[in-house]
């Protein structure tokens, strides 16, 4: 028996027994009781396998800093692996696995990599398994990965809601230990608005584990009055099970709450958060995380029921539980003593305290027999010690009979939040450790992280610590007064550093969790890897998911040791959030499935459905893309309908999604001649215009159509991929280039919904509806201005212009209302046999009209590119792009320009993307001529057909080229072409 | 002329309020108006307050400031196309006026938790003490922009662009589940 | 990377709400400058360790261009102004 309950324990409700599973075999607990507690208390010591050697490893701490027991909790989704036992609490049904050991923790195979050990020593990665190298991915990777590694992640969805929220405070406490608890009462009772925060289940660090009473009342009482002022001061947020993992520039802190993971799965709320992912934005933060309790690296230490001093402690007075009958101490401080002292009152045997100190500063009362200037130097025991092995000061060797072993080699601060931003933690030779920066702008550590030793003495440092914080805020306040404070001098504690013990026998580990032994660091600096950073990546210690909590200042004091400097000079490696792992349902937060981002719908969405379109996610926008017909299964059937309908009579389609701009002000027509590269000085009221926009490199930076509607007002279209690139780019050229014109932007591009009506039956369909004249010279190709609809019962704006290359209108109406005029303009042309259309019918008219999209303005096009060089205004003084676009190398005429491509032979395909190449020259890109930008089946001409960008192309139609698809290495004869396919003479736009 | 209908519809998904009687209350604003002001580089709020009593005092003058020289005015009167362009001539040049009625949407979250909901989605401090009745904020709730408005003690108007209001819907309904099962 | 920027008009805002165009370049030359003046505007950008300047735009908030000091090795922000004032010297 290596653990069991006895009486006691201050957080376990022993009324509430909760059955749970470790490696499907069944054990119970109580209400209170961590996994690790409550293993302990069902005698389990030995809980996985190390992760290189499989050696068993059990509970060495009761908290965060855990490398050894790691489970994996819960099943299906709510599987969470590589859970620290010492952090989760115990539910009901609750079933833990151990993980990395097969086929079971007692027996594993893996345990062999014991026996290669030599082979896995520091740099085993970069030596073993370099040769030969095909070896590597084929043998030495795979079964790297099968023997190392943790626990696995579950393929199943996390059912659970996450979620991220924002949190505002002038102090928030880190820790609720007896300074985090002093300052945050100290600040809540001066009016602060006040966050304190703490990872335990319960408020209190280690005042839960006190075991003696503070100012003559018991210490639980005491952590009752103090928790229960602060719940009810209502400027104070408590946030329990909340980890703050990391700290960003300007005060944020991050941190994550437990909310439901303690919880059986029956009384989860599915409503709620599983865990809460908090961005804290403070003014002051009192740093009160405490300080870790260091192991000591001799032969044997990772052996099962070797556990740290504190741990033990915690375990005997918070939960109740004994670690054994009988057990030694190995310490080389004064403050572990406490631990011995509460066995022996708690009845439990100490064999032996054994101290490095030659002379141990302390009086010791208890029947412990005092072992001083002695060391341990090895342990005995299969799966638990048995036996330690204590090297006396005259050299002499005693075995011990023990089922248990407490160890503290010393104290190092928790400073990870207070180095997150850069600061470097200071050595001190009086506390033995290296101490939080100094100069943390608007943190204060308070309490053990600033060296500070026992409840009392906390107490008055988080007092003191919130004064301070206070009067940065401007707040007066005083300390608040806490039973025992006021003793005089600070506590003293004399710790003599310990890093390695020479007369190890076996292996003296380090890194728990990752495996590393005192041999591997010296072996890295034999081998010249002795800078900490080095000798962190080279053994590999401090890169486990215990980020080295328990083992980076022991392998920085060995470095020091043996290169005889003090460890202030091999100094740290750098802290870097997170402090514990987080899980990435935290991160994610509600950002999932179909909440991943938000939708954007058309107004006109809803009569999108009602006609069955398909969508396509186009950004965030879900557009139309075509709409199948009863007996229509595949997509082209729809979509070669559609396009011969609009060619033949006419469809509707939805273009509400392309970008709206309205732009007013006394300079809009001359703000508007500066960002196209063509003229718009002149544009007339009541007219549209092609604008083409450059950026300033002299490229193309989008297109669209601007209406002038009324004296200093127009309205501008953009595409809809760069509607919001297109208003941010005006915004800087109104902002920061020209803010002394007079120029005022809005987005109006959600207040509208617009349609195109293309066809040749268009204009009979809109007579219909609207109740002007639209004849071709009442309104003529270009026409833009508002208009009446329905007998006057609604305004819209109507524009003649078209990207189909049919007679075409768009008609815009105020958004709430697009539903309607939509069903009346299905209404009104279903004599003419109008169809809606989609994207993919838009897309087919625009190749067969050799309209270009961002398929073609890629960001390498020119307007002469794009055959529009004419275009550019050769008379303006100014525009975006205008010198760039004058570069010698945009305007070589060899460069790759616009133009259509076809199968030579009509049944032929092609895909876009496919290169050009000259018949004849091999098939290598280094005798490309251009590619293929957009392709489609054209139902107008029955074949495949194309834009392309090519040398010198428009000198080139009607050559035969090679289209070649390098994907699929094959080659198709084309021809090179117009790329105005349909109605090259604009017949059709002017009828 | 055939007598087509038309029908103002409403772009949230539930056009009711969800929640009544719970801790929280999600509800839009189906009526009134929106229009974005669009002053010149001199403007100011004074300015644009005095103006707006002047030309349509029935309006009221609930402006919502954006941006430096842009606002959002906002009521509960439905404004008629004819009106709208009255006031529109009579601001003359210094102020730009752009309906956006059916394009920024109103709703309404309201409720003892309503900022502990919202502090789910916007980094704004909304806090009794630094966002008084009244004031604005164009913020992002979540990945959706919004405008916040505090509009009571516990109540907070939310502006939001058309084509995004499903979402945000959503999005809220999902950041207050916990306290509508309350 | 600052987390948090105190927008002039909108005051502290949380960094996504931002976008970054990246260092303010050199004033847009006159139309008839010379070429390497021109290739300087458009292309040529420090990465300095230390003081640097920056446009941001803030793009979920007031939708203002913002010239944001700041230092690129400690992270501190020492000036967030309306990237107008560069060209018109007053407040925006």
């Amino acid at each position: 028996m290596t653990g069991f309950r006895i009486d006691g324990g201050t957080l376990i409700d022993r009324n509430d027994v909760r059955r749970f599973s470790f490696n499907g075999e069944a054990l119970s607990g109580f209400g209170g009781d961590t996994v690790a507690s409550a293993l302990l208390a069902n005698g389990r010591q030995l809980v996985g396998r190390s992760f290189k050697y499989h050696r068993p490893r059990g509970i060495l701490t009761a908290g965060a800093a855990e490398p050894n027991a790691l489970l994996t909790i819960g099943r299906d989704g709510r599987r969470d692996p590589n859970t620290r036992a010492t952090m989760a609490e115990l539910f009901d049904g609750l079933e833990a696995r151990s993980q990395n050991c097969w086929p079971n923790v007692n027996f594993d195979i893996g345990a062999a990599n014991g026996l290669l050990g030599p082979l896995l020593g520091a740099g085993f990665y970069y030596k073993t398994f370099m040769w030969p190298a095909a070896f590597w991915e084929k043998v030495y990777e795979p079964l790297i990965r099968k023997a190392a590694g943790l626990g696995r992640a579950s393929y199943d969805p996390d059912p659970g809601y996450y979620e991220k929220c924002w949190a505002h405070c002038d102090l928030l406490v880190i820790g609720a230990g007896a300074a985090g608890l002093a300052a945050a009462l100290t600040a809540g009772r001066a009016g602060a608005r006040v966050i304190i925060a703490d990872e335990g289940a319960q408020l209190g660090g280690g005042l839960l584990a006190e075991g003696s009473p503070i100012g003559g009342k018991p210490a639980d009482a005491v952590l009752a009055d103090i928790v229960g002022e602060l719940h009810a001061l209502p400027n104070v947020e408590i946030k329990k099970r909340t980890t703050v993992f990391a700290a960003y520039d300007d005060q944020v802190f991050a941190a994550v709450e437990r909310v439901q993971k303690h919880l059986p799965e029956g009384a989860i709320n599915p409503h709620l958060a599983m865990e809460r992912l908090w961005r804290i934005v403070a003014r002051q933060v009192v740093l009160a995380t405490g300080a870790e309790e260091r192991p000591i690296v001799f032969g044997g230490n990772d052996r099962p029921g070797v556990m740290m001093a504190g741990a033990m402690r915690t375990y005997l007075n918070a939960y109740g539980v004994a670690p054994g009958k009988r057990v030694a101490l190995f310490a080389n401080n004064n403050q572990a003593y406490q631990t011995a002292m509460d066995l022996e009152a708690r009845g439990v045997e100490v064999a032996a305290i054994i101290d490095p100190r030659t002379c141990p500063n302390i009086r010791y009362d208890g029947k412990a027999r005092m072992i001083a200037g002695a060391m341990v130097r090895d342990t005995a025991g299969r799966k638990a010690i048995k036996s330690i092995t204590v090297r006396h000061d005259d050299g002499r060797d005693e075995v011990i009979a023990v089922d248990a072993l407490a160890v503290s080699g010393g104290y190092s601060p928790i400073v990870h939040l207070a180095c997150h931003r850069g600061g470097k933690p200071a050595w001190s030779d009086e506390h033995v450790g290296f101490m939080p920066p100094e100069n943390t702008d608007g943190m204060t550590p308070c309490g053990a992280v600033a060296g500070k030793i026992g409840i009392v003495d906390c107490f008055a440092a988080g007092g003191a610590a919130a004064v301070k914080a206070l009067a940065e805020l401007g707040v007066m306040g005083d300390a608040a007064t806490l039973p025992g404070v006021a003793q005089g001098d600070a506590t003293v504690d004399h710790v003599q550093p310990v890093w390695s013990v020479s007369s190890t026998k076996g292996k003296a580990f380090v890194d728990f969790q990752n495996d590393v032994a005192a041999s591997d660091i010296t072996l890295a600096m034999r081998e010249g890897y002795d800078h900490v950073e080095l000798a962190k990546r080279y053994t590999t210690n401090g890169m486990a998911t215990d980020q080295g909590k328990t083992s980076n200042v022991n392998a920085i004091g060995i470095l020091a040791e043996n290169k005889g400097v003090s460890p202030g000079e091999i100094g740290t490696t750098t802290f870097r959030p997170f402090y514990t792992p987080v899980s990435f349902g935290a991160l994610v937060g509600a950002s999932k499935g179909m909440e991943f981002q938000p939708i954007r719908k058309s107004p006109l969405h809803g009569w999108a459905e009602r006609h069955g379109a398909r969508f396509v996610e186009t950004g965030l926008w879900y557009r139309s893309s075509w709409f199948p017909k009863d007996g229509e299964t595949f997509w082209r059937d729809s979509v070669d309908r559609e396009v011969n309908t609009v060619r033949t009579k006419v469809g509707i389609c939805d273009v509400s999604t392309l970008g709206k701009i309205e732009i007013f002000g006394a300079d809009a027509a001359e703000f508007l001649n500066r960002v196209y590269c063509n003229a718009f000085l002149k544009l007339p009221i009541g007219k549209a215009r092609y604008g083409i926009m450059l950026r300033e490199d002299g490229f193309v930076y989008d297109d669209g159509t601007t209406s002038c509607l009324g004296e200093n007002h127009y309205f501008m279209t953009t595409t809809t991929a760069l509607a919001a690139g297109v208003l941010t780019h005006l915004e800087f050229c109104a902002q920061v280039l020209w803010p002394e014109l007079d120029v005022r932007l809005a987005s109006a591009t959600d207040q509208w919904a617009q349609m195109a009506i293309a066809g040749p039956k268009s204009r009979d369909v809109l007579a219909k509806i609207i109740d002007e004249d639209l004849s071709n010279e009442a309104f003529p190709f270009l026409a833009a201005r508002e208009v009446s609809m329905f007998g006057g019962r609604l305004k819209g704006r109507l524009f003649r212009i078209s990207f189909s290359g049919e007679l075409a209108y768009e008609i815009a109406v105020p958004a709430g209302y697009g539903d309607s005029v939509a069903d009346a303009i299905m209404t009104a042309g279903e004599e003419f046999g109008i169809v809606p259309y989609g994207t993919e019918a838009l897309g087919v008219m625009r190749i067969e009209k050799g309209h270009v999209t961002h398929a073609e303005i890629n960001g390498t096009v020119t307007p002469a590119d794009l055959g529009m060089g004419k275009m550019v205004s050769a008379k303006k003084d100014d525009f975006i792009g205008r010198v760039m676009n004058l570069r010698e190398g945009l305007v070589d005429p060899n460069r790759p320009t616009l133009v259509g491509i076809k199968p030579k032979s009509a049944s032929d395909k092609f895909a876009t993307g496919s290169h050009i190449l000259k018949p004849g020259d091999p098939v290598s890109l280094a005798n490309d001529q251009g590619y293929v930008t957009s392709m489609c089946h054209s139902p107008t001409l029955g074949h495949a057909i194309g834009l392309a960008l090519v040398k010198n192309g428009p000198s080139r139609h009607g050559e035969e080229v090679v289209i070649w698809n390098g994907l699929a290495g094959t080659t198709v004869t084309g021809i090179l072409c117009d790329p105005a396919f349909v109605d090259p003479e604009n017949e059709k736009l002017h009828a | 002329m055939r007598d087509y209908p038309l029908n103002n519809r409403c772009a949230f998904p539930h056009p009711d309020a969800s929640g009544a009687g719970a801790s929280i209350n999600l509800a839009p604003v189906k009526d009134g108006f929106v229009f974005h002001v669009l002053g010149d580089a001199k403007s100011d709020e004074a300015a644009l307050r005095q103006a707006l009593a002047k030309v349509a005092p029935e309006l009221g003058d609930d402006v919502r400031k954006s941006s430096p020289g842009q606002w959002f005015w906002v009521g509960s009167i439905a404004v008629s196309d004819v009106r709208l362009a009255e006031i529109q001539a009579a601001l003359t040049d210094t102020f730009a006026l752009v309906d956006q009625t059916h394009g920024r949407l109103r709703m309404v979250l309201s409720g003892p938790s309503s900022r502990t909901v919202l502090a789910k989605g916007t980094m704004v401090d909304l806090s009794t003490d630094l966002f008084a009745i009244g004031q604005s904020a164009m913020s992002q709730i979540g990945h959706i922009g919004a405008m916040i408005t505090r509009v009571e003690d516990d109540s907070f108007e939310l502006i939001v662009l058309r084509s995004f209001a499903g979402s945000l819907w959503d999005e809220l309904q999902h950041m207050a589940a916990e306290f509508l099962t309350g | 990377m600052s987390s948090l920027v105190k927008c002039p008009h909108c005051g502290l805002r949380p960094k996504e709400e931002f976008t970054v165009r990246g260092e303010v370049a050199t004033p847009r030359p006159d139309a008839g400058a010379e070429e390497a003046v021109w290739f300087d505007h458009v292309y040529l950008r420090d990465n300095p360790r230390g003081e640097h300047r920056e446009y941001w735009h803030h793009s979920g908030g007031c939708r203002r261009w913002l010239v944001l000091s700041r230092n690129t090795l400690t992270h501190e922000t020492s000036e967030v102004v309306d990237a107008s004032t560069l060209k018109t010297g007053g407040a925006a």
